[in-house]
């Protein structure tokens, strides 16, 4: 949220100045008239507290005597009384949303105050696409979120901040590696193939080229999250998933201050998994085999590895930022830089980041502003590209390697691969120790907006944006890693993505009861992107690590580019009437490279209605509501986020040396082209209720939306005798409804004790509603050796993210047909006799049924508390890393999990797994392995003091202790429910898949020790 | 004021281009732009190696020969899959089914393209086009000749098209395409391309030529003659076409080559290769088509190798001993890469014989058989000259009666192994069962000519099973050589649930 102070004199709600100041006069004269009393005994003081505006009395507000802790509260009828006994005392009348307010009691002994809504509570303004707004004339479904609420909470990222803090946003960290990604929706999940990421604008302009990653969590100001059409529509081909707007902070004029903010936390993996010990090991092995594999398994007591003690480790994250902001009347600034140093929780991996703010506005003028905001940062990722999958993650190795097993086979000889040749990956210890991987990132992000305020009621703004990202990474696969083919090899990128933004705003008030005000804009943006990458084999000597390719044998160079253009017109027209009937309508036509003819062309209509009903006297007179608004929102969004040059039917890249060393470049036809490719559509309907009680002691926000998505831009398989791939289409529909609820309440707020608490749940329900004539999608997969199909589909009357598996019915307890007792007992869903992926059938989602937050923040005097639990429930996640070590499957002879020796046998009837050495394997994609992914989590709970500035003189300090991730309540037995081996950039977004844990990237708990110091 | 406003309408004008949206992919190929030049082609033909590459580099697609009598794959861990097709219980979604069908047809679209669209290559001359399309009509032909043999009747696509109806077609229109396919590709490759700097490498021909095609066609009308056609005119054609590569062996470069080098690395390069696939993981990118997973496929677990398959006991007891027995199985093994441990194959862990056809490569450490690599460089041989002899044996002998030439071209073979000359004086019939059992040891393991598709064209699948040694895993499926049952693989499920006309 975004405090104006600014708009006060032209924006025409509540208090006008002339009209304030002639109420705080008439206060004080009629403070005056009071007959003087001066006994210096026990003095009693009467009087009643009112609202200056309504005059309606204020129940529950606090007096105190000034210098002391003695006071009162009000009465239900706004009536307090207090005793005092120095005559010359002063009190205090307070109240949550008003002005605070002392008076000298100077002999009186009845003071009646007014207490003067503050001007927070008139102004605020809610940044919004392309201009801001009032809060109270706000149409659409619009949630801030300001840093006061996550200030105890060590924050690393701008994600963490946003986790279970807004109500229809979920945020899930699916990698637990340090910079790992993050998957942040708005609302559901509109689109099959496309991406579901919203749509990131930082100070006006739209990031491409950086993310939300890249942004300096500490410099942020405020969040703003649009949700319904209304607030979106604005945004057109780019609103479908939603709008996070950032607003950066910026300096005070006469208020210089310089704030130092750290923290360092100490992580550890979350929780391990429970394993088998070297004889535990070697003894199911050998039953497994049907030999002794291990001769003497017993005697392998006390020998081996606990890998996962080997491979994690307790990390140390530490940050710091150093800002200094103020200025004039007429130039403001506010610099900031950041530096963050954060190791993984797996050995050998880091990641670290340096950045640096500049944020200057200046009036060039009496009627122009000019606002330039820089931002650089630098970002160094050491062996942290781990995705997840199993062929790359250090996890999946981690827990499936044998107890048995050595690191070294000699001193400083590493055992490369295991003796039983299960699994088949290499010895993780030594693929940390040895894999070096680093990846450089250079953001530049720039938002200049030139204001021209032509007259009181007319404005230009010219918002020029760059967002830029320069990438390098380097890699040396060294003779550990790859005995036969040591290799380096080196990559850089560059992306720029431009914006111009040219806004009109005409904004004037009719007859003191028509508000009106007409945005338009014209605006372009276009990315580039660049990327060249040389590589080379057969490394000649690792001396000098990845910097000198020519050292490789063999070596090869490739080059990537691809461009795109966006070209926007907007409309957006607001009525407001009488400060209570709110209108507003927006249009944006869009045109978009990556489309053909006339299918470049979208357009975005929407349309909202409000009512704020606490302005009508039938409800003042209720005396209940302090604010109550209705509000409903129709419109259209679109998403255009398919890859440049989607329609074109591109060749694809596929080499051969022929037998020889030199690898000839070749192509073979790719994926058809596609010119009747158009926009993926959304038409959301909310209709939302905000209220707020006590004075705004209670308030509570209800939104219930329907999305409709159309002409989902689908991947449609193609017959593999056909060549197979897939073919991009418009087709079928999605459906995404939800309700989100929010309340947040101030319980108590007095001078020594406040509590504030705030609670938000969303849950939304998922469809699919149509594909085009097709019932079933079957999608890619991940992990491929140990799923050996596809465990998710699209299906039409289930959720995106629906598992498809063999549904598993326990253990055959007698021989049955062609199945012996202790085999793992499937249902035969096609009926025909033998169970494969013909029998799968639809076992869950992984989309929650709802999640949600709770936050609670305690102080006393200088002590404050935080509390803030977070949690999903109904979700589903298929533990991949768990199947992998408790069946015997490609990559994994003999299962390493201490449950998995608990198999089957006729003395062991009611076993936890099917007796290994059975002929019918385990089904690996079946839901035996799909746990359940709901959990409730103390996220962060922190203790904070304060000293004030008074008592240390040169500045104020707070020192905070907190924990993450503290406490877990899940059923899950993996390392942790929420981090998943999908939606990650490098195996493909597609929200279709979901709750997948191959190897994932554990979360880790942490211990933070902060110091915030301000000067 | 005014000067501000200009700026920035400079600055928006600046920032305009007409071309804001229209795309240009400076950085890749499309479709449309391409099989314009001689380039292009040889662009697209290398892209077919690529796609050829992935189908053989790997035992998935080998599985569904599994069924013969030569291998068998014990079920523990993760080989269950391999042994269902080894016991008869293989179903539409046995995961390695896949494999080979995806692969082939990506191999037949990618040859599909070119043939239509070969001949816009404006700048191409006559011997380009011809190299072009002979080398397309070659890898179609061959595509086609596996699926055919593994699923029998099966969608027949041959211009680039998608069809979610497609009907099976039926043995003879398959078939009737392969020969078609394969007299063009006789008809326009070259007899060596000596002069084409990639494909000529080592002195061997990379790329297929006319000879290629040839020995292929003696190979299809040798299977034609038998199960399921059973057209016996064949027989003639394939001696016939046999013989005009023995006939011109020197100008097509082929000898047989000494047993004991044969599976060696350094003969990777063979003179044997008729026509192969070639493989190198010295390359200066991981390209995975370019690199032979089988070196640890057929090889002991107990020396840390995978052991996808082994020998079948029986058929390794029967098998001549000499020097191909010693080439073509391992013999010496050195349990925990001991080599101070060395014992036989009834030693192992799964007691059985191992292959090591694949196993020689630079990543492998004869002195300690330590594998330090999971993908290596071997060639796999889809024709060798010994095949070609054998064809011709036995075509020769069932189109005109036995005859001198017939025991001249499987003795060629026998002696090279180290054995004696068949017995003379055979029938027909009898030097037929001889050849055929001369394939089998000639060709056991996971070899493109795999002793499958000899016991399945001569409706041999039941019988030769019916040998199995006890201990082996018991079969599930009984094959039938009346009734074929268990002859073709079901159509992978995945397309099955694409196209329902397909199901089988």
């Amino acid at each position: 949220m975004k405090i104006s102070l600014l708009n006060f004199s032209n924006k025409q709600t509540g208090m006008r100045p002339a009209l304030l100041h002639l109420a705080i006069a008439s206060a004080l004269a009629l403070v005056s008239h009071v007959t003087l009393a001066q006994d210096k005994a026990e003095i009693i003081i009467k009087g009643k507290i009112s609202d200056y505006a309504t005059n309606q009395s204020l129940p529950g507000a606090s007096i105190y005597i000034e210098g002391t802790s003695n006071g009162a509260t009000t009465d239900a009828n706004g009536d307090y009384s207090i005793v005092i006994t120095d005559p010359n005392a002063t009190l205090v009348f307070s109240f949550v949303g008003y002005d605070t307010e002392k008076r000298q009691v100077g002999g009186q002994t009845t003071i009646d105050v007014a207490l003067i809504p503050s001007l927070e509570m008139l102004t605020q303004i809610v940044v919004t696409g392309y201009g801001e707004q009032k809060k109270t004339d706000i149409t659409g479904s619009v949630s801030s979120l300001s840093p006061t609420t996550y200030k105890d909470q060590p924050v690393v990222t701008t994600s963490e901040a946003l986790q279970g803090r807004i109500a229809g946003v979920s945020v899930q960290n699916v990698s637990g590696a340090p910079g790992g990604e993050v998957k942040i929706r708005v609302r559901g999940m509109n689109s099959i193939n496309s991406s579901n990421d919203p749509l990131y604008v930082v100070d006006g302009v739209a990031l491409f080229s950086a993310g939300l990653g890249d942004i300096n969590v500490n410099d942020i100001e405020s969040i703003e999250v649009l949700k319904d059409a209304s607030a979106t529509s604005i945004y057109g081909s780019r609103g479908s998933n939603g709008v996070v707007l950032i607003t950066t902070k910026k300096g005070k004029a006469d208020h210089t201050k310089v704030e130092y903010n750290s923290f360092v936390s100490f992580n550890t993996v979350r929780k391990k998994y429970d394993l088998l010990d070297a004889v535990g090991y070697a003894k199911l092995a050998n039953h497994i085999a049907g030999s002794d594999i291990y001769p003497d398994p017993d005697a392998l007591a006390g020998t081996g590895t606990d890998w996962q003690d080997v491979i994690f480790r307790t990390s140390v994250t530490q940050s710091h930022q150093l800002s200094a902001s103020g200025g004039t009347e007429k130039t403001r600034y506010y610099i900031s830089g950041y530096y963050v140093n954060q190791p993984g929780i797996i050995i050998n991996t880091n990641q670290k980041k340096y950045a640096l703010r500049s944020n200057i506005d200046t009036k060039l003028s009496e009627k122009i502003n000019l606002s330039v905001g820089l931002f650089v940062s630098h970002q160094n990722s050491h062996n942290n590209t781990d995705a997840g999958d199993g062929g790359v993650s250090m996890v999946t190795p981690t827990v499936s390697w044998g107890p048995t097993e050595s690191i070294y086979s000699s001193p400083g000889v590493y055992n490369r691969t295991s003796a039983t040749g299960s699994p088949i990956s290499s010895n993780p210890y030594m693929t940390a120790k040895e894999r070096l991987n680093d990846a450089k990132s250079n953001t530049f992000l720039m938002s200049s907006t030139l204001k021209y305020d032509i007259t009181d009621w007319l404005s230009y703004d010219l918002v020029l944006g760059v967002n830029a990202n320069l990438g390098s990474s380097a890699y040396l696969t060294n003779h550990w890693i790859s005995p036969t083919n040591p290799s380096s090899g080196q990559s850089s990128s560059e992306s720029y993505t431009l914006q111009n933004s040219n806004i009109v705003t005409f904004h004037k008030m009719f007859n003191d009861i028509h508000d009106v005000k007409v945005t338009g804009v014209v605006e372009e943006t276009s990315n580039t992107y660049k990327g060249i990458s040389a590589n080379g084999g057969g490394l000649t000597s690792e001396t000098n690590g990845y910097y000198n390719l020519s050292l490789n044998k063999t070596q090869s160079i490739s080059s990537s580019y691809s461009n795109w253009g966006l070209l926007s017109y907007v409309g957006r027209l607001s009525y407001v009437l009488k400060d209570r009937y709110l209108f507003m309508a927006t249009y944006r036509i869009d045109g978009s490279s990556k489309f053909q003819g006339s299918n470049k062309w979208g357009y975005f209509p929407s349309i909202a209605a409000g009512w704020r009903l606490s302005e009508e006297s039938f409800i003042q007179d209720l005396n209940v509501f302090t604010n109550l608004k209705l509000r409903g929102s129709y419109g259209k969004t679109g998403n255009q986020a398919v890859t440049p040059y989607s329609t074109l039917g591109l060749l694809d890249k596929s080499q051969s040396s022929y037998g020889t060393t030199t690898l000839y470049p070749g192509y073979t036809v790719g994926n058809p082209s596609n010119p009747n490719l158009k926009w993926e559509t959304t038409i959301q309907t909310n209709v939302g209720l905000e209220m707020a009680f006590l004075n705004g002691k209670l308030s509570a926000t209800i939104d219930y939306y329907v999305k409709n998505t159309k002409d989902l831009l689908l991947s449609k398989p193609i017959p593999y005798y056909d060549g197979g791939g897939s073919t991009l289409v418009n087709l079928g529909k999605v459906q995404n409804r939800g309700l989100e609820v929010s309340i947040n309440g101030n319980i108590i707020e007095t001078e020594e004790l406040s509590w504030t608490t705030g609670l938000n749940v969303t849950s939304y329900k998922n469809k699919v509603v149509s594909l085009g004539g097709d019932d079933i999608i079957n999608l890619g997969y991940q992990a491929r050796g140990l799923v050996n199909t596809n465990i998710q589909v699209v299906k039409v009357g289930e959720p995106l993210g629906a598992f498809y598996l063999i549904p598993w019915q326990g253990i055959y307890q007698q021989n049955e047909g062609t199945h012996t007792a202790g085999e793992a007992k499937y249902e035969d869903v096609s009926g025909n006799g033998t169970i494969g992926s013909e029998d799968r059938k639809i076992a869950g989602t992984s989309t929650p049924k709802f999640t949600f937050g709770f936050n609670n923040n305690v102080r006393y005097k200088n002590f404050e508390l935080n509390i803030f639990i977070q949690g999903s429930e109904g979700n589903k996640v298929f533990n991949a890393t768990y199947a992998a070590i408790s069946a015997s499957n490609s990559t994994v002879k003999y299962p390493t999990l201490a449950a998995a020796a608990d198999y089957w046998t006729p003395e062991n009837t009611d076993a936890k797994f099917a007796d290994p050495a059975s002929l019918n394997k385990t089904q690996i994609e079946s839901t035996q392995f799909l746990q359940n992914g709901s959990y409730v989590r103390l996220k962060n709970i922190s203790l904070s003091y304060s000293l004030p500035k008074d008592m240390l003189k040169f500045a104020s300090l707070k020192l905070t202790v907190s924990a993450q991730n503290l406490l877990t309540i899940t059923d899950y037995i993996g390392f942790d429910p929420e981090i998943t081996s999908t939606g990650l950039s490098t195996t493909g977004t597609s929200d279709a898949y979901g709750g997948f844990d191959i190897g994932a990237y554990p979360t880790a708990k942490s211990l933070s020790v902060g110091l915030q110091a301000t000067f | 004021m005014k000067k501000y406003i200009a700026m920035a309408g400079l600055l928006f004008l600046s920032f305009s281009c007409s071309d804001l949206l229209t795309e240009d992919p400076k950085a890749s190929l499309t479709t449309e732009g391409f099989y314009k030049t001689a380039n292009d082609l040889d662009l697209a033909t290398t892209g077919l190696y690529n796609l050829i590459g992935l189908t053989f580099n790997q035992t998935a697609g080998f599985a569904s020969t599994f069924g013969a009598d030569d291998m068998t794959a014990n079920r523990d861990g993760n080989k269950a899959d391999w042994s269902d097709f080894d016991i008869f219980r293989a179903s539409s979604s046995n995961n390695l089914l896949n494999y080979w069908w995806v692969n082939f047809y990506r191999t037949i679209k990618s040859s599909n393209n070119l043939l239509a669209n070969y001949t816009n290559a404006a700048d191409a001359t006559e011997t380009e086009l011809n190299n072009t399309a002979g080398q397309a009509y070659f890898l179609r032909g061959m595509s086609y000749f596996f699926l055919t043999r593994v699923w029998g009747e099966i969608p027949l696509v041959t211009e680039p098209t998608i069809d979610y109806t497609t009907q099976n077609a039926s043995v003879e229109a398959i078939y009737a395409q392969i020969v078609s396919d394969l007299q063009q590709a006789e008809a326009l490759l070259p007899d060596t391309w000596k002069d084409d700097s990639k494909r000529f490498q080592n002195g061997v021909n990379i790329a297929p030529t006319a000879g290629s095609a040839k020995a292929m066609l003696a190979n299809v009308y040798l299977t034609m003659a038998g199960w399921p056609l059973k057209q016996t005119d064949k027989y003639a054609l394939a001696a016939a076409k046999a013989k005009e590569v023995i006939d011109n062996k020197t100008k097509y470069g082929y000898a047989l080559v000494d047993i004991s080098i044969l599976w060696k690395k350094e003969n990777n390069f063979s003179s044997e290769t008729v026509y192969g696939i070639y493989y190198n993981t010295n390359i200066a990118e991981f390209v995975y088509p370019n690199t032979n997973m089988m070196l640890l496929a057929y090889s002991p677990q107990d020396e840390g190798a995978w052991g996808d398959a082994y020998g079948e006991l029986n058929f390794y007891k029967k098998f001549p001993s000499g020097p191909r027995k010693e080439a073509t199985y391992q013999m010496v093994y050195y349990p925990g890469n001991d080599p101070t441990k060395a014992v036989d194959y009834t030693k192992t862990t799964y007691k059985h014989p191992y292959f090591q056809k694949y196993r020689d490569d630079a990543a492998f450490n004869p002195v300690n058989h330590v594998t330090s690599n999971w993908v290596g460089s071997h060639t796999v041989p889809i024709i060798r000259y010994a095949e070609v002899l054998l064809t011709y044996a036995e075509a020769k002998a069932m189109a005109d009666g036995v005859d001198a030439t017939a025991y001249d071209a499987i003795n060629e073979v026998r002696t090279r192994a180290g054995l004696k000359n068949l017995t003379t004086g055979l029938t027909a019939a009898a030097f037929r069962d001889s050849v055929v059992v001369e394939r089998g040891w000639e060709f056991a393991g996971c070899e493109p000519a795999a002793r499958w598709f000899d016991l399945q064209r001569t409706e041999t699948v039941a019988k030769a099973n019916s040998y199995r040694d006890a201990s082996e895993q018991a079969l599930v499926g009984k094959p039938d050589d009346i009734t074929h049952a268990f002859y073709w693989q079901p159509i992978p499920i995945y397309d099955q649930l694409l196209n329902t006309n397909l199901g089988n």
